[in-house]
């Protein structure tokens, strides 16, 4: 396991602290413990349809997991992680109950997961078995032991039905930002679409790993010149992504045979390579660089009060400057405390400001599509007969619209943490807490857009308003009649019935299919309605936790900051007034601790060093480390 | 039919008439010049998709000679026409100025197109003259790709397939490849679906399922694969609005087995003598195929190979038959497939090509004449709305359109068959796929849209034909058929009469209708 040695650093930490009674910093790397525990990497894997993306996956963890077939495509995405014994898990939203299914604090809803045998997977989560997902999977969750899954890795094959510009892909758009990494996966019969090449793009702009891979290389022969060009389109476009070139074929030839010539030709050793020393390497090392970066601040804290203590013992006469300068100190971080704080403001107003500029966004775009729709109901005569095509229009619109509100917030809501951080560090280490910045799927309480069946206009419809208004005219031209001594019915009057019966056929019909055109617009008015009004409560959901996260993360930084210079100015006052032989015994003893912390603290640093693969870590470099800089500077620079 | 040749003449005199009414304006004159010289021309058929769905490959396939570039990059990037000529020639068309002759160059028999350092975006098109059998039916016209990562070139293709406003497609029909279904192959099926006129949309379009060989990864039951993937299209509501039918075709085999050569064939059968383990080893990916076999010495299977069929050799096959195609080929020798000529024509019939060159004879040549009129009525129609016109000509013009277009039947049969296929007009179950195959759907030969098979006898076709003309009659008058159907049931039974009118015609002559020809 990757994560047993900063499991192992941070457990040792545990134990240096513990003489000191300080829960706040206990607490701390509890839960940095914990993180390091449960830690997932998601690797999703994307690309247009029948491309390969399932057969992929089966690739990698050499098993026949997601089906594969030569015409219908997965419809549903599934998850694939490791797990001691192989199983299958279908996992949906609860039966509806509206759109109150969360509760007010945010949280996601409870899922229903249904457990089933593998070989029935396909009937599932494939259009063969579920046309149009009519079991409404959300996904699925497969269970296997292998290495190549160890330290967490999971890969999500996502569903390729309709291609990347559909609403499926917009549903993958918005998984993007949670995902670790994200495999493209084209095939190389061709070079790039240019819908691949904005999908590169955008994946680019949200998730730190995106790898190109160029599948069905056993069956084309010039897959080395489609790769050129796709490097080619990779660099024009200005995305820097990895190109692997794989056959899943003989990837599966090579596991039937035993072949390790065969599994090396497939490319999938390198895939895999790239997956372990890339992709999971990097997560862990942002794990090691976060835990290191925790245990560090804690140790640091315990020996600026350390510190702080020897200098007073050490040199009686300049405590009571010590004094004042750790007086100042703890004022300005009591002040961080407050709720008016300076990052407090950022924070708040940056939430505000980010919900209204979200909300704005998506209203702007629902308008839009409003707008568009709205024209097409109006140019394009009966409603009924085109609203199969504009209802499905307007949900992919819908749809990608809201994947992409949904990336910008994500972005923005990174940008804001950034903001508030540098309230706290002027050199930018401060480890953000992971955002969470999931959402669920809005769209799945949306309800659906309906077309009321309306008033029928059937022939026998047709004849009543033919007949009412033929009644009428040969009544009234027959009345009019009667004065100049015609009979009731005579021909005027029949003549009169006829045309005013026709007015009222032609009439009945103008009026109702205005009805129709105004209840399809309204239709769709109020299914956007819905949407913004789910989104937007999803999108606020989000904001709340990400402002929740950031609040409670910012605060006890300060709040540990705070008792650490309290700490230390109380055993500062305290070495004023201690007898000879006491301030002795603390001269003596303090060495001794300082030197357990900076042990620690060597340790601490070779395990971001072993892990370090690709240099990522400049900021833990040894000039900010705390033996080489005065006592009690480094926690009032960084409020400063 | 005479139907067609009356319509013929009478667009003729339309676009005469309209030629006069714009004398003061030589753009558009000429414009109805030009339509009216097409009318004697070949129908126009352009070949477009998505960038790489092999629409050169297909192009090639048709015409039976390398005369369309093929590459493994995007590499149409001009609209070329290729049409028959007693000579090759090749003439570029820039978009200023005098079209310039280029130099015909053939290299390893395939045709070079050296455009002599003119950017792509300066020409209009290519025009290659090109002494064919099969250009003497229909001009070809490869279009670049859309959907492809340069803008331009999908610019290129949608304006030529669908102009904006002004001027009508120069392409009568249109075949439309694609590798699956995509959401973008839909949209663009759409954009092309034309308005106004004869508003028939899907009657001029017929898909194809391209690259079939490379269904499921090019294994061996690739093709019957792609039959099925293209039959389960056929019957997709979204599509069947769209075109005309689905054909998988894999241009690829139809190109090699018009012109498979003994030497080809020589080293497939050396191949096909390897023990099948052996040469299933090599046959399992490219790579394995045509590397040297001494670099490693693991690969004993290629080595064996590389004994008897050189690996330049193996590397030309590849390109000319493709993974699928060698396999299929090697399978076909060892079950006894002996001659070059018997492996050509099994290559040909499993491409599918010969299904595609029917669905186009039936479909569009067998058409010409009415789809000419049809593209001839869109443009003068168009005309129409022009702002220079005086008042009375365009009146005399739109009368004269109303005129052609109420009394040719085949203009209503065209847009009745895709108002039924879109589902515009809805008809009681199973009654649509009689109207629809009468209409003229599936073939305009009497024995077909009859449904009787195509050896019948006259008076077999005639009391058919008099049977079904009774039942759509008394549909159409059943008080029960809203209006719309009563209509369609009328154009149906008139359809019926047309040809009961032409059996008894021809009962003087020789022989009745035009039964299918041999496939």
């Amino acid at each position: 396991m990757p994560t047993s040695k900063p499991v192992a650093a941070v457990d040792l930490a545990l134990q240096t602290i513990a003489p000191y009674d300080r829960s706040d910093l206990r607490t701390r790397l509890q839960h940095a413990r914990s993180r390091l525990l449960d830690g997932r990497v998601r690797v999703l894997i994307v690309g247009e349809f029948k491309q390969g993306k399932s057969l992929l996956v089966n690739g990698l963890v050499s098993a026949p997991v997601c089906p594969v077939y030569d015409d219908v495509a997965t419809l549903v995405p599934t998850v694939v992680h490791a797990a001691a014994t192989a199983r299958a898990t279908l996992v949906r939203l609860p039966a509806e109950d509206g759109g109150t299914a969360n509760d007010s604090d945010g949280e996601l809803p409870a899922m229903e997961r249904v457990e089933i045998p593998i070989a029935e997977l396909a009937g599932h989560i494939c259009e063969a078995g579920n046309p149009g997902n009519a079991q409404r999977w959300h996904h699925a969750e497969i269970g296997i032991p292998r290495v190549v899954l160890a330290g967490g890795l999971e890969l999500v094959d996502t569903p390729g039905v309709g291609g990347l510009n559909s609403v499926h892909g917009a549903a993958t758009m918005a998984a993007l930002p949670s995902a670790d990494a994200v495999l493209l996966v084209s095939d190389a019969s061709a070079e790039y679409s240019s819908t691949e090449l904005e999908f590169l793009r955008q994946a680019k702009s949200v998730c730190p790993n995106v790898a190109c891979v160029l599948t069905k290389t056993d069956v084309y022969p010039d897959w080395r010149r489609i790769a050129e060009l796709d490097r080619h389109h990779l660099r024009t476009a200005g995305v820097d992504a990895e190109l692997l070139a794989v056959s899943s074929t003989l990837r599966i030839a090579s596991i039937e045979s035993k072949d390790a010539d065969l599994d090396s030709e497939s490319g999938f050793p390198a895939l895999i390579a790239y997956l372990r020393e890339r992709v999971v390497g990097q997560a862990d090392q942002l794990a090691r660089r976060s835990t290191a970066h925790d245990i560090l601040a804690v140790i640091e804290q315990l020996a600026v009060t350390l510190r702080s203590e020897h200098a007073a013992h050490a040199d009686p006469e300049s405590a009571q400057t010590v004094i004042a300068e750790l007086t100042q100190a703890q004022q300005r971080s009591a002040a961080l405390k407050e709720r008016s704080a300076r990052w407090q403001h950022t924070l708040n107003d940056g939430v505000a400001d980010l919900n209204a500029d979200i909300d704005y966004d998506l209203r702007d775009r629902m308008r839009e599509i409003s707008r568009e729709a709205e024209e097409e109901v109006d140019n394009g005569g009966d409603p009924h007969k085109i609203w199969d095509q504009l209802s499905s229009w307007a949900e992919q619109e819908a749809a990608s619209a809201v994947a992409t509100n949904y990336l910008w917030t994500t972005q923005r809501a990174r940008w804001l943490a950034d903001q508030v951080a540098e309230h706290f560090s002027t050199e930018g280490t401060e480890v953000l807490p992971k955002l969470r910045t999931e959402t669920g799927d809005a769209l799945e309480y949306v309800r659906e857009m309906q077309l009321r069946e309306g008033e029928k206009f059937g022939t026998s419809q047709k004849a009543l308003s033919g007949l009412r208004g033929s009644y009428v005219g040969v009544l009234m031209f027959g009345m009019l009649g009667t004065v100049v001594g015609l009979p009731l019915i005579n021909p005027f009057s029949l003549g009169a019935g006829l045309l005013l019966g026709g007015k009222g056929l032609a009439d009945d019909r103008r009026r109702i299919l205005a009805r129709r055109q105004s209840e399809a617009k309204a239709a769709i008015r109020r299914y956007l309605d819905d949407v913004i009004f789910q989104v937007s409560k999803e999108s606020r959901d989000m904001l709340r936790r990400v402002q929740r996260d950031l609040r409670d993360h910012f605060t006890s930084r300060a709040e540990e900051l705070n008792r650490s210079l309290q700490a230390s100015l109380a055993s500062a006052q305290r070495s004023v007034n201690v007898s000879a032989t006491e301030r002795k015994r603390r001269l003596a003893e303090i060495p001794g601790e300082l030197d357990k912390l900076e042990k620690l603290q060597r340790k601490v640093r070779t395990l971001v060093s072993d892990g370090d693969i690709s240099n990522v870590v400049p900021d833990l470099s040894p000039e900010h480390a705390p033996s080489d800089s005065p006592a009690s500077q480094s926690p009032i620079t960084a409020l400063s | 039919m005479t139907g067609a040749a009356q319509l013929n003449g009478a667009v003729r005199g339309l676009l005469r008439l309209a030629a006069k009414s714009f004398a003061d304006q030589p753009e558009i004159a000429h414009q109805l010049d030009e339509q009216l010289r097409r009318l004697d021309q070949p129908l126009r058929v352009a070949i477009a998709g998505k960038v790489k769905a092999g629409k050169s490959t297909l192009l090639n396939a048709l015409v039976g000679e390398q005369v369309a570039a093929t590459d493994s990059a995007e590499c149409t990037r001009v609209v070329t026409w290729y049409q028959d000529g007693p000579a090759p020639a090749v003439v570029m068309y820039p978009q200023v100025g005098a079209p310039r002759p280029l130099p015909v160059q053939r290299h390893d028999g395939a045709l070079v197109i050296d455009m002599q350092a003119t950017a792509a975006e300066e020409v209009e098109r290519l025009l290659v003259d090109w002494p064919s059998q099969s250009l003497r039916e229909m001009t070809l016209i490869d279009t670049p790709g859309i959907a492809s990562t340069s803008a331009q070139a999908t610019h290129r293709t949608v304006t030529f397939l669908t102009p904006a406003d002004e001027a009508v497609t120069e392409a009568d029909a249109v075949v439309y490849l694609m590798r699956h279904l995509h959401a973008t192959d839909a949209q663009f099926l759409e954009s092309f679906r034309d308005q106004a006129v004869s508003q028939a949309s899907s009657a001029n379009t017929v898909a194809v399922l391209s690259r079939a060989d490379e269904v499921g990864g090019g294994r061996v039951d690739a093709m019957s694969s792609a039959r099925m993937i293209a039959n389960r299209y056929r019957t997709e509501p979204a599509l069947r609005g769209l075109c005309q039918t689905v054909v998988p075709v894999s241009g690829l085999l139809a190109l090699t087995g018009r012109t498979l050569r003994r030497a080809e064939f020589a080293a497939l059968t050396e191949l096909a003598r390897l023990p099948r383990a052996e040469s299933d080893a090599a046959l399992l990916s490219v790579d394995r195929f045509t590397s040297s076999g001494t670099a490693e010495p693991s690969r004993l299977s290629a080595r064996a190979a590389d004994d008897i069929v050189s690996a330049q050799t193996r590397r030309r096959l590849l390109d000319r038959l493709g993974l699928f195609g060698i396999r299929l080929s090697v399978t076909l020798i060892r079950q006894g497939t002996d001659s070059p000529a018997a492996l050509a024509g099994e290559l040909l019939r499993r491409s599918g090509v010969y299904e595609l060159t029917e669905v186009l004879r039936t479909l569009f040549t067998s058409r010409r004449d009415l789809l000419k009129a049809r593209s001839a009525l869109l443009l003068v129609e168009n005309a129409l709305t022009h702002k220079d016109l005086h008042d009375s000509a365009r009146k005399a013009l739109a009368a004269e359109i109303e005129r052609i277009v109420a009394g040719a039947h085949e203009l209503t049969e065209l847009r009745l068959l895709s108002a039924i296929r879109s589902g515009e007009i809805t008809l009681p179950d199973g009654q649509a796929a009689e109207a629809e195959r009468l209409l003229g759907g599936s073939g305009v030969s009497t024995a077909v849209r009859l449904g009787v098979p195509a050896d019948s006898e006259r008076e077999a076709l005639r009391h058919a034909g008099m049977h079904l003309l009774g039942q759509w009659q008394t549909r159409a008058e059943s008080p029960l058929s809203g209006r719309a159907n009563a209509y369609v049931c009328r154009a149906v039974a008139r359809s019926c009469e047309g040809m009961l009118v032409a059996l008894s015609a021809t009962e003087t002559h020789s022989d009745a209708g035009s039964p299918a020809k041999q496939s």
